[in-house]
């Protein structure tokens, strides 16, 4: 598995160097910056776009289970790491890959940045089929990139889809514990106009 | 790294904030023009407010990742190579762009804690932006529209759905009175419905009958 797992990151990897623009691409893509961001929005966006109330309340409920499985998410993902240390691609096969971003000094895996994304995609799928696919496309770009940038392996990829996915299903489980109170947040914050 | 992180590290959060600031008023404009919620119109038009939003985050976008043309940063040209360990003071390349902003955070990188905290004081600000802007629109679409804001409101409408044909302070008020006036039985009802084993249940379960 392991042997697999190298062969596709060295093969995706070799095919750097030829395409500079493509590169480039990958460099903004893989960046800490952008595609996170991207899913910030989403769940920015998704508070403020229900168009009768109820429809509202769903959304902005949806948008804080994305938030709190954020943060449950980056727990397991460190829970992971710290039983598991992982080496990353670039280490442990540094003359056969071109590194085309910073060299992280975490845990290969799971892929932490590929969870948070996966993350917010089911919780944007869980209100909006079409909206939530796209999500899933720019979780899968930002996997992607890191991949072809060297810095994570397949399974890394696939594991931090999974630990995403599982954790937000997990997470609107959960929410069910703290009720009323997540309920009564969402009221408050209508009081205040914003909801 | 040949820079001090922490001086990195304030360079990133000030162009972060920025960059977070733009795409959040954008989305938020996307968003809340769709969604009716004149309240929160950059300007007093649908369409008008739409395009706005998409524009202001392709301008945050482009902004953020070719500033450092022009900025100095730990992405001085010929200095850019995939780790961050090597970087010099001073403007990027063209050739180098896209992988100037990839610095770690141990180098002074802004790291995901950091980002959440810069993106919600973002996000607040955005909102704010909206809100007094909003106030603007409102009264442009009731005089051009020739109605009373009054007539259009439906009955208890807060909230977000208040602010469809009022400002955020017209709104405000009702809005808080409304929520002090139901969240007594939100609470109540939200205690019955819950399950058996929820903490709030267990907790305030008795106290609410």
């Amino acid at each position: 598995m392991n042997s697999i797992d190298a062969d596709i990151v060295i093969w995706l990897n070799g095919l750097s160097g030829n395409v500079k623009v493509f590169d480039d691409f990958i460099r903004i893509t893989a960046s800490d910056y952008l595609m996170p961001l991207v899913f910030s929005l989403a769940m920015l966006g998704l508070w403020f776009s229900g168009k009768t109330p109820a429809e509202r309340v769903r959304y902005q409920l949806t948008m804080l289970m994305g938030i709190s499985a954020l943060s449950i998410a980056n727990f397991v993902v460190w829970l992971i790491n710290i039983s598991w240390d992982r080496p990353r691609p670039f280490i442990e096969h540094a003359d056969q890959l071109n590194l085309l971003f910073y060299s992280p000094t975490d845990p290969s895996f799971p892929a932490n940045p590929v969870a948070v994304g996966f993350v917010a995609a089911t919780a944007a799928w869980s209100i909006n089929r079409k909206f939530g696919l796209c999500m899933y496309a720019a979780a899968t770009l930002f996997g992607f990139s890191r991949l072809y940038a060297g810095v994570f392996y397949p399974t890394d990829i696939v594991g931090g889809a999974i630990v995403g996915i599982v954790i937000y299903g997990f997470t609107t489980y959960l929410r069910r514990f703290l009720e009323p109170l997540v309920t009564g947040f969402v009221r408050l914050i209508r009081g205040l106009s914003a909801a | 790294m040949n820079t001090d992180p922490d001086v990195v590290r304030d360079l990133f959060a000030s162009h972060y904030f920025l960059f977070a600031f733009l795409a959040s008023l954008g989305t938020l404009q996307f968003v809340v023009s769709n969604s009716g919620t004149r309240g929160l119109w950059l300007t007093p038009y649908a369409v008008m407010t739409r395009w706005l939003g998409v524009g202001l985050i392709i301008v945050a976008i482009a902004l953020f990742f070719l500033q450092p043309l022009w900025v100095d940063g730990p992405w001085a040209a010929g200095s850019v190579e995939a780790d961050s360990l090597t970087r010099e003071w001073g403007k990027a390349s063209w050739d180098e762009l896209a992988g100037a902003r990839n610095v770690n955070d141990i180098d002074g990188g802004l790291d995901g804690v950091k980002q959440a905290i810069w993106f919600s004081l973002a996000a607040i600000s955005a909102f704010a932006v909206s809100a007094i802007f909003g106030t603007l629109s409102v009264k442009i679409n009731v005089i051009g529209e020739q109605r009373s804001a009054d007539v259009l409101q439906p009955e208890n409408a807060d909230g977000l759905a208040g602010l469809a044909n009022r400002s955020y302070l017209s709104n405000l008020p009702d809005s808080f009175r409304n929520f002090k006036s139901d969240i007594g039985g939100v609470w109540r009802n939200g205690i019955n419905d819950a399950e058996g084993w929820s903490v709030m249940k267990m907790i305030f379960g008795k106290s609410s009958k």
